[in-house]
């Protein structure tokens, strides 16, 4: 039925066709619909995008072409071919020699007990019949091929011995082993760092242009989609709601889901954009499917007519998207809910104060401190001060390791500090903080599975605060947590659930009502809205900033995502290494003059609809703390820009292009404000 | 989203069908050791030479042994001891062990290294070679017994306790609590405790099990309570030199102890389910 609109010219060149692709599992309520009717084709030498949120069946496609869905799935598909084989026969004999694939976690990927070089050779020795000195020498080879410096050593070495971005890099060569026509790349950079995913994103776009491989990426980041991707399919519950060029899809998305979801997604190039548009709701069950339109009861332009099956329509030169009413609905943007009127802003002074905050960690065994053997500790936070208005937002940046959380859970004292100040409302908070500090400062956690007692009901999670504080007792609590459900938009009946049955975004709501059960002034965000999809993300980060509008709370907002600190954030604080090296408005920040780390930060970023600015960028070499510890600049060892010795002897100076807005750089700033604007 | 809440809804609670089962034979057994000697047929110490090695019968449900006496007025004699043992030895290792690994976790450092260090040494000694060492010096008794089971299985519970603790600990809601300034106690009572239950329980189960075979085959050497007392691991060790010619006399009290071992493992892992909130949802 959908024939001659979705598809692609299957012309013989076509390295994979899939045609009419249904995934089912036998569930005790009946059979789950994982994938419905999903077609897809990828030319060769062609990149094709997969997105979607969790839960989209984007993961299931790669399984399926693989053949590795289990005995548990029923796999249909008028056409599941690679290079004109039939996959569904053939997939054994086709993986690990045409098709390659690299997942998303390396360190789970790689085998820890065997040495890079066997993992790397082993397609080979599966496959060919190459003498065993050849099949090493051409593994090297692969290495070198993937941009690790030193193959030789590589390949003797043992998986952790590497970092992630090496492991990503080896995992990319062993895909590549057996000279693969297709490569299957699912969320390939989502467990790295953003300057490390912007070396493994330059390493895939070098190897499609030089080897013609074709590529299937699957992820839910849509700015690397369009950094790497031609064409681009958007799935939503096991259907393709889109199709077309990625550029065209991104820029100007027709479905109303495609639609929805970049109006959720909060962009690093628009600071303080206004509100995010959340879509309501949550994904449909999928064993009794509807057979109409299934984005239907979450869809801001429904009609009478979504009740109806589907079809995919054209919309535009070589798109389609599955939505009959593209022409009434041409133009319109998803709906975005209006913000409560702000009752109270950022007021002048200073809330949270913190001076020289140090804390290192150390890395010899309990047994080696005993005999006095002390190897080098870790220092996490380097003599960090920051300084938070009441009913601010101070976004704290940095990659993995620099020190965020550390300071985050120092600043709450929830670990000692080994020196440094820190006030609150102008009292010195002791080592051993008193109830009233506590109840002022709250915190709310990035993984919302292990933020609530499984054990412990919502009711029972919400009213230990109040007990705790003496805030409210029997019937009063129980307004009280009827109340805090309301605030976090949560319906009054949850109260009753236990974290199990609630989804992450509802976890989530659950973590931050309990955080501001007490009425705090003061909430630690430690990547309160990484683990969450985008749309409901949206949600959680309206939900945050309403929160500061009515309630005044003032926030340290820990994320490694440039676009919600650029969304929610009124000042910035960059973290290196432990080390603060910039901080100021938000605006200023994300505009020159940039600190060298904040440069290659934002450089890495993959902006949606910024394809041709790539040339202009920073790439930084290595991994987020590399190089040795010295007197001077912590990103010495890193930094692009050195200007020499005077950066490994000399502490960087503190430099104030405008007041408010320090960085910590031995460059003049007169040559600092000379770059280009990257956002 | 209305769709799903309605599916999502907590059940109401649902007796998991093994923990029926392994809770109605554990309480029968119990009932008949409390009740043995009103029901017991006959003294289970009385001799009839007349009546020996009789063959199970309606007189003699479970025979007699070589002296005559009633087996199955023995096999009701002997089930207070194993449920004393089972029971005694086990809360005696839970009421020390559990604490002891709550310590350790939460106290890392000093007081951590000195408890492990000792369950270490606890643990490496094998089980019956700690029991006898502490049985053979004094005259044996069934308290003696209990006592020394249960501290052969102190270690293993402080073991499972710190392991399990430790995760805990690591976990974001014991980071709120410790956020809201909760104290320690409240920390592993509130927090903890609730999370770290089921692997104990099923700990529990098992170290009933193993502290009624420990105690029988300390019983068998010896080393327990003494003739004419029917401790079931005794009963089994008299009735060795018999068993072709009357295998009764050690099967009865074998096979009970094969009944009560299963039951408690039963009920063990039935308490496990219902205590577990996850699995209720999932059971409906």
């Amino acid at each position: 039925m959908i024939r001659g609109c979705t598809r692609v010219p299957a012309d013989a060149r076509a390295v994979l066709a899939v045609e009419a692709l249904s995934v089912r599992y036998a569930t005790p309520r009946g059979w789950l619909h994982a994938l419905d009717d999903v077609s897809l084709g990828i030319a060769r030498g062609e990149a094709l995008g997969l997105v979607g949120e969790s839960g989209s069946g984007k993961s299931t496609v790669v399984l399926a072409v693989l053949g590795l869905l289990g005995a548990g799935a029923r796999v249909q598909a008028r056409r599941l071919e690679f290079a004109g084989r039939d996959l569904t026969r053939e997939a054994g004999s086709l993986r690990g020699r045409r098709i390659g694939v690299v997942f998303q976690d390396p360190a789970a990927a790689l085998n820890p007990a065997l040495r890079i070089g066997l993992q790397v050779a082993e397609p080979l020795l599966a496959h060919s019949d190459l003498p065993r000195s050849e099949i090493f020498a051409r593994a090297t080879a692969l290495l070198a091929e993937t941009g690790i410096r030193d193959p030789a050593e590589v390949m003797r070495a043992y998986p952790h011995q590497l970092s992630g971005g090496m492991k990503q890099r080896a995992v990319i060569a062993t895909a590549l082993a057996a000279d693969p026509d297709l490569l299957l790349l699912d969320e390939p950079t989502t467990a790295l760092d953003v300057t490390v995913e912007a070396q493994i994103l330059d390493l895939l776009d070098g190897l499609r242009r030089n080897r013609g491989l074709s590529m299937l990426l699957v992820s839910h980041n849509l700015g690397i989609v369009d950094r790497l991707c031609d064409r681009v399919s958007v799935l939503y519950a096991g259907r393709t709601v889109e199709t077309g060029p990625a550029a065209a899809v991104l820029a100007d998305p027709q479905h109303p889901y495609a639609r929805g979801l970049l109006a959720a997604l909060p962009r690093p190039d628009r600071v303080h954009s206004g509100r995010l548009a959340p879509i309501p709701g949550g994904l449909p069950d999928l064993v009794a499917p509807d057979p109409g339109c299934i984005f239907r009861p979450r869809c801001a332009f429904a009609a009478d007519g979504c009740a109806a099956p589907q079809m995919m329509v054209p919309a535009g030169p070589g798109r389609a998207a599955r939505c009959h009413r593209l022409a009434a609905i041409e133009g319109l943007g998803w709906p975005v809910t209006a913000a409560p009127a702000p009752v109270r802003r950022a007021a002048a002074g200073v809330l949270v104060g913190a001076e020289g905050l140090r804390r290192s960690f150390g890395r010899s065994g309990r047994l080696a401190r005993l005999f006095r053997r002390r190897s080098a500790a870790v220092v996490a936070v380097d003599g960090v001060s920051l300084a938070i208005a009441p009913g601010e937002i101070l976004g704290l940046v940095g990659e993995s390791g620099c020190g965020k959380s550390t300071l985050g859970r120092l600043l709450l004292r929830l670990i000692p500090a080994d020196d440094g100040r820190i006030a609150f409302d102008g009292t010195t908070v002791p080592p051993r903080p008193g109830t009233a500090f506590r109840r002022r400062a709250q915190i709310v956690f990035q993984n919302p599975d292990s933020s609530l007692n499984p054990r412990k009901t919502v009711q029972q999670a919400l009213r230990r605060p109040l007990a705790r504080f003496r805030l409210a007792r029997g019937m009063a609590a129980r307004q009280e947590v009827a109340r805090l459900l309301d605030r976090v938009r949560l319906p009054e009946g949850y109260a009753a659930r236990y974290p199990h049955q609630l989804s992450g975004g509802e976890k989530q709501r659950v973590g931050i009502a309990r955080a501001i059960a007490s009425r705090p002034d003061f909430l630690v965000c430690d990547e309160a809205v990484s683990a969450l999809d985008v749309s409901v993300q949206a949600a959680v980060l309206n939900l945050l900033c309403d929160l500061r509008d009515e309630l005044g709370v003032a926030y340290l907002f820990i994320s490694h995502d440039i676009g919600v600190i650029a969304h929610v954030a009124d000042r910035v604080l960059v973290m290196y290494r432990g080390r603060a090296v910039e901080e100021g408005p938000v605006a200023d920040v994300l505009h020159p003059p940039y600190h060298p780390y904040t440069e290659a930060l934002l450089s890495a970023v993959p902006v949606l609809g910024a394809r041709g600015r790539s040339a202009a960028r920073v790439r930084l070499a290595g991994d987020p703390g590399a190089g040795p510890a010295g007197a001077g600049c912590c990103f010495a060892g890193r930094c692009p820009r050195k200007l020499g010795p005077v950066c490994d002897v000399e502490p960087p100076p503190w430099r104030f292009p405008t007041p408010g807005h320090r960085l910590a750089c031995h460059i003049p700033l007169a040559e600092l404000n000379a770059v280009p604007p990257l956002l | 989203m209305s769709g799903q809440i309605a599916e999502r809804l907590p059940r109401a609670r649902k007796w998991p069908p093994v923990l029926l089962i392994g809770g109605v034979v554990v309480t029968a057994i119990v009932v008949l050791a409390l009740l043995g000697p009103a029901i017991a047929p006959y003294d289970p110490t009385a001799f009839a030479v007349r009546a020996r090695f009789a063959t199970p019968s309606p007189a003699h449900w479970f025979g007699t042994d070589e002296f005559g006496r009633d087996v199955l007025s023995r096999v009701l004699a002997g089930a207070r001891y194993s449920l004393v043992m089972g029971f005694g030895a086990t809360a005696i290792s839970l009421a020390l062990g559990v604490p002891l690994g709550l310590l350790a976790a939460l106290h890392r450092g000093l007081v951590e290294e000195a408890i492990m260090r000792v369950v270490d040494l606890l643990i490496s000694i094998p089980p019956v070679l700690l029991g006898l060492l502490i049985l053979a010096v004094t005259p044996p008794s069934l308290w003696k017994t209990v006592a020394a089971v249960g501290l052969v299985y102190i270690p293993i519970m402080t073991r499972l306790t710190r392991s399990v603790a430790l995760g805990l600990l690591e976990e974001d809601f014991v980071q709120a609590a410790r956020a809201r300034g909760e104290g320690a106690v409240s920390i592993l009572a509130r927090e903890v405790l609730p999370n770290a239950w089921p692997p104990i329980i099923v700990e529990s189960g098992l170290r009933v099990t193993f502290a009624i075979l420990l105690g029988s085959s300390l019983s068998f050497l010896g080393l327990g309570p003494q003739p004419p007392s029917s401790e079931w691991g005794l009963m089994i060790a008299e009735s060795r030199q018999f068993i072709d010619q009357a295998p009764w006399i050690g099967l009865a009290p074998g096979l009970s102890l094969c009944v009560l071992l299963i039951a408690v493992n039963l009920f063990g892992e039935g308490l496990r389910e219902a205590l577990d909130p996850r699995l209720h949802a999932r059971a409906g």
